[in-house]
């Protein structure tokens, strides 16, 4: 399927697993500055939970969903607890070389357990095959990923831009000093947020695996493509991680298509524009 | 005996190792009012700063109804009842103007209807996003955010500066029928000393991180020549 058409539907679906797995390393890095290069560490467990529960426990596809939610969620609780939050006030460089080294434990352990293959992941019978779309071919499970993506997206923007809870949330990222004055506890604030942008990845990192595939580099493979969605969305931005992602997955797609010699640097030219026209990304504001 | 409301004791703090107030002591009654005044620079938001815990105090204790909160995060210090409006606003620019009010507001008195009350042009502001007000109207937002957390005192710094005269007249106002309605104390920083001592019972002046004149306003406010030695005056400058 090579069609123009074609390659946008894929670049789409592409494009919903990156901002799954980027959209709460926008928010927390907003709301706290704090560097988390193991993002992608916990996408990548959510992707070995599921492969875990359907190869070896037999549970169906869906039903391995929420567990890796949970399971990147408490991980993401513990290292918050007992690493992280002794190193909000450290500065950028020991942040970014403590979470690398978080990324190094977590490509070591997932070697170590499952070995350097990539997982063989079967798909359930009726998320195989293609939909006969006005003369196009859709791959189903890309269909039901688009699908539960944007019903997780709208979820998402109506709890940050309608809930308390969310007011909260953009109300510290805006200016954490006077939110702590207001009395606003931003330390378990952030901590919720964290654990639910960790399991978002955790989901995000279930979903990839039957597109992306799975062995223990994808927390460094994707973590590239999770910082270019932050630094082009605009931190703490979720319609900016939205448009980034979708760009980002396009745009890689179609250079991989079309242009395959030079396929794998389009995205860093793309990045590179985005950058200098608007620093502060898409819908960034500062 | 009635325990005051606020207490410090010999205070010393300041930002890291540099120190901006020294032996700072004074109580402020429950429904009390109290003027700072003093020069830029002599340390007037960092005694705000202080009370709301962004400062490391080197020395000395700051009670809160008979408990210690020298050491107490600023979260903490809202909740029990200290509400802060910030010299530089603060406004959450992603927020609309009543997300602003309602985002930690906690109950009492204070709701949304009596800050629109008070401040009529908020209620038509309500869905404009925060960055889209003029001064004066983020400095009304900035109080009445302050109001909605319901405090038993309020801090205000500078809430008068840099507006234009009308909007002065006119915020000057509404803090006098806040202060009036209100169960609360309050402490206000002030440039604009002859609005501030008519406002408040108490005053004190700074002078480099020091408490050098404490007493009633009325009386500072009557001597035209101790304000002018003390802070000169802001006319006689003009
Ligand atoms: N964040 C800060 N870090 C270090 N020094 C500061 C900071 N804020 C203010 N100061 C210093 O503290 C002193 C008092 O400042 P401030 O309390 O803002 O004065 P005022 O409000 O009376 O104009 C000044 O010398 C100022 O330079
Ligand atoms: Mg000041």
């Amino acid at each position: 399927m090579l069609s123009v058409l074609g390659m946008l539907f894929d670049g789409i679906a592409y494009g919903m697993l990156l901002f799954l797995m980027s959209v709460g390393l926008s928010v927390t890095l907003g709301m706290m500055n704090f560097v988390n290069l193991a993002h992608c560490s916990f996408a990548m467990l959510g992707g070995y939970v599921t492969v875990t529960l359907m190869n070896d426990a037999g549970w169906p596809f869906f039903a391995t969903l929420p567990i890796a939610f949970v399971a990147a969620a408490a991980a993401s609780v513990v290292l918050e607890r007992v690493f992280f939050r002794r190193f909000y006030h450290a500065g950028e460089l020991p942040q970014c070389l403590l979470t690398i080294g978080i990324v190094f434990v977590s490509i070591a352990a997932a070697a170590y357990i499952y070995g350097t293959d990539q997982q063989p992941v079967q798909l359930p019978d009726y998320l195989q095959g293609s939909l006969h779309l006005m003369g196009l071919d859709f791959a189903v499970y890309r269909l039901v990923l688009i699908a539960i993506a944007l019903a997780i997206t709208v979820l998402l923007v109506v709890t940050v831009e309608a809930t308390r809870f969310g007011a909260k949330v953009r109300a510290a990222v805006n200016n954490q000093r006077m939110a702590r004055g207001l009395g606003i506890d931003v330390d378990t604030l952030f901590a919720v947020t964290f654990a639910l942008g960790s399991g978002l990845a955790g989901l995000g990192g279930a979903l990839a695996i039957a597109m992306l595939g799975l062995d223990p580099s994808f927390a460094l493979t994707y973590l590239i493509y999770v910082l270019i969605v932050v630094a082009v969305g605009g931190l703490g931005s979720i319609a900016g991680s939205f448009a980034a992602a979708m760009l980002l997955g396009v745009a890689d797609l179609a250079g991989k298509y079309y242009i395959p010699a030079f396929g794998s640097i389009l995205i860093y030219v793309v990045m590179l524009a985005m950058i200098m026209v608007r620093p502060t990304g898409l819908f960034g504001r500062r | 005996m009635t325990e005051p409301l606020l207490s410090l004791r010999d205070v010393r703090a300041g930002y890291g190792a540099g120190i901006v107030l020294d032996g700072i002591s004074f109580d402020l009654p429950a429904r009390g009012s109290l003027a700072v005044l003093g020069r830029n620079g002599v340390g007037k938001s960092t005694l705000i700063l202080t009370l709301m815990g962004y400062t490391q105090i080197a020395r000395g204790r700051i009670v809160w109804r008979g408990a210690d909160i020298t050491g107490q995060p600023p979260h903490r210090r809202a909740r029990a009842g200290i509400g802060w409006v910030a010299q530089e606003r603060e406004i959450f620019a992603t927020l609309s103007v009543e997300e602003n009010l309602t985002v930690a507001a906690r109950d009492g008195s204070w709701t949304l209807a009596a800050v629109y009350d008070l401040f009529p042009r908020l209620a038509e502001r309500r869905r404009n996003l925060g960055n889209q007000l003029s001064g004066g109207e983020q400095q009304m937002l900035a109080i009445a955010r302050a109001l909605m957390t319901n405090p038993a005192l309020l801090l205000l710094d500078e809430p008068l500066e840099g507006l234009a005269p009308i909007v002065v007249e006119e915020l000057a106002a509404a803090i006098r029928r806040m202060t009036e309605q209100g169960e609360g104390a309050f402490i206000l920083v002030e440039q604009h000393a002859d609005i501030a001592l008519s406002l408040t019972r108490s005053a004190l002046v700074l002078e480099r991180g020091r408490i050098v004149h404490s007493g009633p306003s009325a009386q500072l406010l009557a001597d035209p020549a101790a304000l002018d030695r003390l802070i000169g005056l802001r006319l006689a400058e003009a």
